[in-house]
């Protein structure tokens, strides 16, 4: 681990992403307290508040064990075992990602009605957001050495008692910060809950701004969404521990020998099989009922192409700001220690279990007030995008840079080069595999946004998102289904390429 | 180096940076470009249903005009977040609490008297700074194979010869605006044992009206709370005989017949405040209303224009209640009923 | 040709965590030194230090006449003009061998040739346009100094850099790289746990003991005249025996031993390598005089070129080591004769 101070070069444009990242909590201070201390805290401190925050809190445990379970089994039964198909099976696990909440939501609803509330809820926010627990477990039992399990195995434990007191442990790391990103991702959830008409913390702050069109109390409330944030990040934190990293090893490690599931084969390819339809071809097949059912199915193919290729372009300039800016938070809180590097990475996080809605305010705040020339042009859209969506790239940027063992940066500088060009010539290159999968992860999320989209677009500009939401606000589901179709499978080639990548 | 993720990324690098030039080109059609002095719709209504009308703005305003779809809460809190560095000049909303939210924080301009005469005095708002453009009405939906008639009154619906046969969409913004209507008209304790006893009367949740609708043709239910253009849009696509259900228009001034209106603002601070009201008097011209009354099916309000809707009672046949449409912003506390009620 | 000085060099982690605790040491031009110490000595932190990666708390380190760091000085590493050559190499794995060795060379023009010339100095010319991963252990340690070399650096350090290898390669991969520092001119500094790489690849060998030198000398001074007992048993097999001096002469449960300075006090310690020590026939007479004393075999320890024997002499409660060139006729359980033989050191204090 490099010790002391991180240079100025990394420093700084770390810390523009973070103050990048933490606009929304000074746009929320404004508001939240616009009508004194006093009325921010007589909102905080009904009733009503308690009780969302226990109901949101219930959802995010549920779905975080739910997702832990799902990803961590399907990570194991496609990385280390004889499943057959195993290779479609990876890539299929991943596919979910591309599915929108509200698709997914929409989908369950109306096939089972009585899934309304706490458990349809649960059950498609688990579907769209096991991936991001899956994947990062996936490649932290690639990088674990077999050795350990055989060791285990000669000490007498079984092969339950070997996962449960080897593998697992070393999964911690790589299952916790999945874990916190779907903890995020159902704290701000908007469109799954409100679909299944379960009342989180989140829609209440939507209804705030629908039923009483008051800022205040929906700031107020933002801030202790911010605040559960926080707790859920310093949580994260305290599991990771002081996490070993990089494996140096001047051999790699034996490819494992994959266990054989032998008369468990038929019940985990069902199991396998069982994921993968409800949360891929389940939806899917909702489309299709969409489009054959609907009454009046216009296949507009020049506007969809274009829609299209506005929200590939949107999603992927958004993708590449929040790259550029989680490299060097990244960076810092990969190879430095530190209470700066460590309020770096938080702050990284303030806003992505915000509402889209709060961002999006928060960047009209700002924007209508000094950035004029930008508001309600693409480059504050891609603003936003980075605000929302930072934590996701971060993460990934963390995770490539702890693969590479410090020692090469330390002789780089040693062979005289500054640290700006350590971390072009040798840090990024050797992270580059890694920052490319957060990259097509914050590009999926981004073409899926819709709330923030919504409000900060440039005028006239549509993503298949706010099309989606256009048509099926007027119930022309036939209309809304190709434009649900095509951004499934446009976000399914990212998905696709992240579950054949191998770190 | 070979790995597809970095390939990828370099699509997405490339994408980005061609993707001002693709939006500067594929922005051609209809906005000629914000530089123009054209005028700024900031519209809540959904784009499917009001752009073919709001596409004729240009030509009968005489400038370019920009419009910008979204929710209505949400444009009104951007709205308002934008204050006077705005460059929204009209307001096109979906239902009367967000302008109502708009004129209170003082963000809309008052409008001139000829404007606002052209409306009857209970569809805007009563300082004056916004007027209504569309009516939609509460009713009945019921199924005739299931019952012979639907009630005369909303009230009823909670008796026991209706257990299990009502459907009702509770996350639905005109339910919502509805119950808040009985909160004026019957009181708090009424409104809440009402919610009660429908629930307790096993009401059934759907996701929207049109779901309502679809529930009562098919019989799933007997009677639905519906606004009444579902229905005529239903007769309009599968023809009279593809659609069972019958529409009851409630009499008497019941609570369940409310009239709610989308209308229009002018922002304040606007620098085209004269086109932004030729905008306003175009959505209350002939040619507009009878838009509304044959492309979405809703109410004229503008005197002198009737639907040619078949089987549309005219407006002024209804017996609405009197209610200021302007109290019904205050949805906080009709929410937190619905909650209570464990409805939403 | 650059010296490296360090003084009164100070670093801790924690109020309790003192790592190197006033650590002087001297380097002159052109030598090897090992930097040798048992693990959590504070050699790996010297070593940091040194390169810049650390900043000390106290202390200096001057290369030549340059201060490197001091009171309000920290030279960044990247302007230090020290290379290292890191425990297995640490070859950046996305360059070919050439553009490794090549990546230090300021001179863009020059890249190539002094590639070129650095592969040839470590014995690989050719191999330029591998990939890292294509190198075996040994050849990656020699690319690792050739990238250490190619700017001709003030002071080369190099960190347990044959840790990872088979012994089998060790002693060739060794000698190479003594003589491609050698050929250089270079100032090395080799931190290693392991007693022989540094007595046999050093021209001064620094012995570090809790963030100190505990003695620092050419290797066989400092094998011969270890400092003190600790020092002893460190750096190769040690026989301790108490004993009782008088002038220049010990006496021991072995005998009477000569030492090499007289004893200042007479209780103490009398330190003996084991091949100070000569088994003989049980009763009989060395060959070189002296009294013999009675012991009784407890383990033969065979080693190829040498072997191992433990006896337990009478009257002697600790076990002895004794080296004997090839195979010992001796078998656990047998009667020997011991014999010491050259001179002692002697220090006060019991074992």
């Amino acid at each position: 681990m490099t010790g002391g101070r991180a240079p100025w070069v990394l420093l700084g444009p770390a810390c523009l992403a973070g103050a990048l990242a933490l606009l929304p909590l000074g746009y929320l201070a404004v508001r939240a307290l616009e009508r004194g201390p006093g009325f921010a805290w007589s909102v905080v401190t009904t009733e009503g508040t308690a009780q969302l925050m226990g109901r949101s809190l219930a959802l995010a445990l549920a779905v975080v064990l739910a997702c832990l379970i799902l990803g961590i089994s399907l990570a194991w039964l496609t990385v280390r075992t004889a499943l057959p198909g195993v290779r479609a099976w990876a890539v299929a696990a991943t596919l979910p990602l591309a599915v929108p909440s509200y698709v997914a939501a929409f989908a369950w609803l109306s096939a089972v009605p009585g899934l309304a509330g706490f458990t349809g809820s649960a059950v498609a926010l688990t579907l769209v957001s096991y991936p991001y627990v899956y994947l990062p477990v996936a490649a932290a039992l690639r990088g674990l050495d077999p050795a350990h399990e055989e060791a285990a195995r000669s000490l007498g434990l079984g092969p339950v008692a070997t996962f449960a007191r080897v593998v697992l442990p070393h999964l911690r790391p790589a299952a916790a910060g999945g874990g916190l990103l779907v903890a995020l991702y159902v704290l701000s959830d908007f469109g799954a809950v409100s679909l299944m008409r379960y009342d989180t913390f989140t829609r209440g702050i939507y209804v705030s701004y629908q039923a009483s069109f008051d800022r205040t109390p929906a700031a107020a409330l933002s801030v202790v969404l911010v605040l559960m944030t926080v707790g859920l990040v310093a949580l994260e934190t305290r599991t990771r521990g002081r996490r070993r990293h990089a494996r140096t090893g001047s051999g790699t490690a034996r490819p494992p020998v994959p266990v054989p599931l032998g008369r468990m084969t038929a019940p985990a390819l069902a199991w396998c099989g069982a994921a993968v339809s409800a949360a891929v071809v389940f939806p899917l097949a909702t489309l299709a009922y969409w489009l054959l059912t609907g009454q009046r199915s216009t296949w507009d193919l020049p506007r969809l192409a274009e829609t299209a290729g506005a929200t590939l372009g949107a999603a992927a300039a958004g993708a590449l700001l929040t790259t550029a800016l989680a490299l060097p938070v990244g960076v810092v809180a990969a190879r430095y220690r530190g209470r700066a590097a460590e309020l770096l990475e938080q702050a990284a996080y303030a806003g992505h279990a915000l509402p889209g809605i709060t961002v999006a305010l928060a960047l009209v705040f700002f924007a209508v007030r000094y950035v004029h020339p930008i508001y309600q042009e693409l480059p504050l859209l891609v603003c936003a995008y980075a605000v929302l969506f930072l934590p996701i790239a971060v993460t990934a940027t963390r995770a490539a840079v702890l693969q590479s063992p410090p020692v090469l940066e330390d002789v780089a500088r040693s062979l005289g080069h500054r640290p700006l060009r350590v971390l072009r010539t040798i840090t990024v290159p050797l992270a580059a595999p890694g920052v490319a999968a957060g990259a097509a992860l914050t590009f999926v999320v981004c073409m899926k946004e819709l709330p923030a989209t919504l409000l900060l677009r440039p005028t006239g500009m549509d993503t298949l998102a706010t099309r989606l939401w256009t048509e099926t606000g007027v119930g022309a589901y036939a209309d809304a289904a190709p434009y649900a179709a095509v951004l499934i499978l446009l976000a399914a080639v990212p998905s696709y390429l992240l579950g054949r990548h191998r770190t | 180096m070979r790995n597809p993720l970095r390939r990828f990324t370099s699509v997405l690098a490339v994408a980005a940076l061609l993707t001002p030039l693709a939006t500067a080109c594929g922005g051609e059609d209809g906005d000629a470009g914000s530089d123009d002095a054209g005028i700024v719709v900031y519209s809540g209504r959904n784009e499917k249903l009001v752009q073919p009308l709001l596409d004729k703005l240009e030509k009968a305003v005489g400038t370019g005009v920009e419009v910008r779809y979204g929710g209505s809460a949400e444009l009104a809190a951007q709205l308002l977040e934008e204050g006077d560095k705005t460059e929204a000049d009209l307001f096109f909303s979906q239902d009367a609490g967000a302008l109502g939210a708009l004129a209170k924080e003082g963000r809309l301009d008052k409008l001139p008297e000829p404007v606002l005469g052209k409306v009857p005095a209970q569809f805007r708002g009563s300082g004056g700074d916004w007027v209504g453009v569309s009516g939609r009405v509460r009713v009945l939906a019921y199924n005739p194979d299931k019952v012979d008639k639907a009630p005369d009154s909303v009230r009823d619906l909670t008796k026991p010869e209706w257990k299990g046969k009502v459907g009702y969409a509770p996350t639905n913004a005109s339910f919502q605006a509805f119950v808040t209507g009985m909160r004026v008209l019957d009181g708090e304790d009424a409104t809440r044992k009402w919610l009660k006893g429908m629930k307790d009367n096993g009401v059934k949740a759907y996701d929207n009206n049109n779901a309502v609708l679809d529930a009562v043709d098919s019989g799933e239910v007997s009677v639905g709370l519906i606004n009444h253009y579902y229905w005529y849009e239903k007769v309009a696509e599968k023809g009279a005989d593809g659609v069972t259900a019958k529409l009851h228009f409630l009499p008497g001034g019941d609570p369940g017949a409310l009239v709610n209106v989308a209308g229009v603002g002018l922002l304040k601070g606007s620098g085209q405040r004269d086109a932004a009201l030729k905008a306003a008097e175009f959505l209350l011209s002939a040619e507009a209303q009878t838009y509304f009354s044959d492309e979405t099916k809703e109410y004229p309000l503008a005197a002198g224009v009737t639907s040619k809707v078949p089987d549309l009672p005219p407006l002024e046949s209804l017996k609405a209640p009197e209610i200021d449409l302007g109290k019904l912003e205050s949805l906080q506390e009709t929410l937190a009923m619905l909650q209570e009620a464990g409805m939403v | 040709m650059t010296e490296l000085r360090i003084e009164g060099l100070t670093k801790a982690y924690g109020p309790d965590a003192t790592v190197l605790d006033g650590l002087d040491l001297t380097v002159p031009a052109g030598s090897l030194a090992a930097v040798l110490g048992p693990s959590g000595c504070g050699k790996t932190t010297l070593l940091r230090v040194i390169a810049g990666f650390l900043r000390a708390d106290a202390g200096t380190v001057t290369v030549g006449d340059r201060l490197l760091a001091g009171p309000g000085t920290h030279v960044p590493p990247e302007r230090r003009r020290i290379g290292i050559v890191p425990q297995e190499g640490a070859l950046f794995p996305h360059l070919s061998v050439a553009r490794n060795v090549a990546f230090g060379v300021a001179d863009r023009a020059a890249r190539r040739r002094r590639a070129a010339a650095m592969l040839d100095l470590v014995g690989l010319a050719g191999y330029g346009d591998r990939m890292p991963h294509e190198l075996s252990g040994g050849q990656q340690q020699r690319v690792a100094l050739a990238r250490a070399l190619a700017p001709e650096p003030a002071l080369v350090l190099l960190d347990e850099p044959f840790n990872a290898l088979d012994s089998a390669l060790r002693a060739g991969v060794r000698a190479d790289i003594r003589a491609a520092l050698r050929a250089t001119g270079a100032t090395a500094v080799l931190v290693t746990h392991d007693q022989q790489e540094a007595l046999s690849t050093a021209d001064l060998v620094a012995v570090v003991r809790d963030g100190r030198i505990a003695q620092c000398g050419p290797p066989h001074e400092v094998y011969t005249r270890p400092a003190d007992p600790w020092v002893a048993g460190f750096v190769g097999d040690a026989v301790l025996l108490p004993a009782h001096a008088a002038a220049g002469t010990a006496t021991t449960a072995l005998g009477s031993v000569e030492l090499r300075t007289p004893a200042a006090v007479p209780e103490g310690t009398v330190i003996l390598r084991p091949e100070q020590l000569r088994l003989t026939e049980p009763g009989g007479t060395g060959d070189t005089g002296g009294t013999v004393h009675g012991a009784t075999v407890t383990d033969v320890r065979y080693y190829g070129h040498d072997a191992m024997v433990t006896v337990v002499a009478d009257g002697v409660d600790t076990p002895v080591d004794i080296r004997v060139a090839g195979h010992s006729p001796f078998r656990p359980g047998d009667r020997a004769g011991v014999q010491v033989t050259g001179r002692a050191g002697f220090h006060p204090g019991r074992p």
